[in-house]
């Protein structure tokens, strides 16, 4: 993309407006892009002086609800018992918005534990081409479609700390690390992610990588591809 | 856009890597436009979006879903593929994506002319460029042909 006017904002990948719920921050933004329209006489990029202000890291926000500890049930099961202790709060936090970005999967906004199920099968059995059983008319196809059920899951994860007492706004780090620290929902993921490497088709190792944030790798490195996978797989 | 600094090391590499093996995109024609408060604005997304009963976006692709401009946030899902931003903060307010709200206030204030009754949307995190240039330039005879002056492309 080569727009003739650009503004370069300095908020966090997912922010371009900067502040959620701030209308007069997100008009500056926009009044700023806009005056370009008028001020510009060639192309130009644009730096946007103004910060977001800070959300919260991992050493300022925890989640305040405890899971139980891992122990030796199924991913499946732990997955179940997750979504169960945050139903009520996701559902204060629909009631409240009116509205869920759950649904991506072609589930319907109520078959959270359908989509849980079928993902914590796939943890717990670790078959990564055959799509889940059920009555949902599954959008993607595998392995592709478990990129998108651990994203309806975390719209579900995140609508549930967005009810939940403190006025801490965690940032993009914290959530992660919330996830990724011994929720059922982290350790399912990590699990597929291993799944993905055996299969080591090109498919399921791109998918491995959309699946987990960099940085989560459980053993370190990026999830996409090493180039040792890659010379073995030339189609990648 | 993040500053490379606030990202993850391994994602930041990433972002090097593929902004160096980015090819040459030739400069758009300048066009003035004409006052701000006489224009139609367009939102131009690379975030995904698309209505629930629209087919998901899949990976690398270079077509696009339309939005009407009276679309119900509580309507619209994402398929973006990339797992290294966060959606909680669109979760909370769409507009921080998707500022159609914004740009209805600014209507109604006179600071615009107004809202396209058509918006656009992409899926971001495209390696190549040139692979979009058919489906970007039919939306701009789109957006041309429903007489709208400015289009607002927010990525994500």
């Amino acid at each position: 993309m080569r727009p003739p006017r650009a503004l370069w904002v300095p908020f966090a990948l997912g922010r371009p407006l900067g502040v959620a719920g701030d209308a007069e921050f997100q008009k500056g933004v926009l009044r700023a892009s806009f005056a370009m329209l008028q001020n510009a006489v060639e192309p130009t990029i644009e730096d946007y002086p103004v910060e977001a202000p800070v959300e919260s890291g991992s050493s300022e926000w925890s989640c305040p609800v405890s899971f139980p500890v891992a122990d030796k049930k199924s991913i499946s099961a732990r997955l179940l018992a997750e979504i169960n202790l945050m139903a009520p709060w996701s559902a204060e936090t629909r009631a409240a918005r009116g509205r869920t970005l759950f649904g991506v999967t072609g589930a319907r906004p109520d078959q959270v534990e359908q989509v849980a199920v079928a993902l914590g099968e796939i943890a717990d059995k670790g078959n990564v081409t055959e799509v889940p059983q059920g009555d949902i008319s599954w959008q993607f196809e595998m392995p592709l479609l478990i990129r998108h059920l651990v994203d309806d899951l975390r719209t579900f994860y995140h609508e549930s700390m967005a009810a939940q007492p403190g006025d801490n706004v965690p940032n993009h780090d914290a959530l992660n690390d919330w996830i990724f620290s011994g929720t059922a929902l982290g350790d399912a993921i990590q699990a597929i992610a291993q799944h993905l490497t055996r299969a080591g088709d090109g498919a399921s190792l791109m998918t491995r990588g959309f699946l987990v944030p960099e940085g989560h790798l459980a053993g370190g490195g990026s999830a996409f591809p090493t180039p040792a996978e890659m010379n073995k797989n030339p189609k990648i | 856009m993040v500053r490379l600094s606030d990202l993850n090391d391994v994602e930041a590499e990433h972002m090097r890597v593929r902004a160096s093996e980015m090819q040459p995109v030739p400069p758009a024609a300048w066009i003035t436009p004409k006052p701000l408060k006489d224009c139609t604005v367009a939102i131009v997304s690379t975030s995904g979006l698309h209505r629930r009963g629209d087919a998901p976006f899949k990976v690398g692709a270079i077509d696009y879903r339309l939005i009407p401009g009276a679309t119900d946030f509580g309507d619209l899902v994402v398929s973006h593929i990339s797992a290294n931003f966060d959606r909680s903060a669109y979760q909370e307010d769409p507009n921080i994506w998707f500022p159609l709200d914004r740009l209805r206030e600014m209507a109604v204030d006179g600071e615009i002319g107004g809202v396209s009754s058509w918006h656009y949307s992409f899926m971001g995190a495209q390696p190549n460029h040139a692979a979009l240039s058919n489906a970007g330039e039919e939306v701009g005879r789109l957006l041309a042909a429903d007489e709208v002056d400015v289009a607002l492309m927010v990525p994500v």
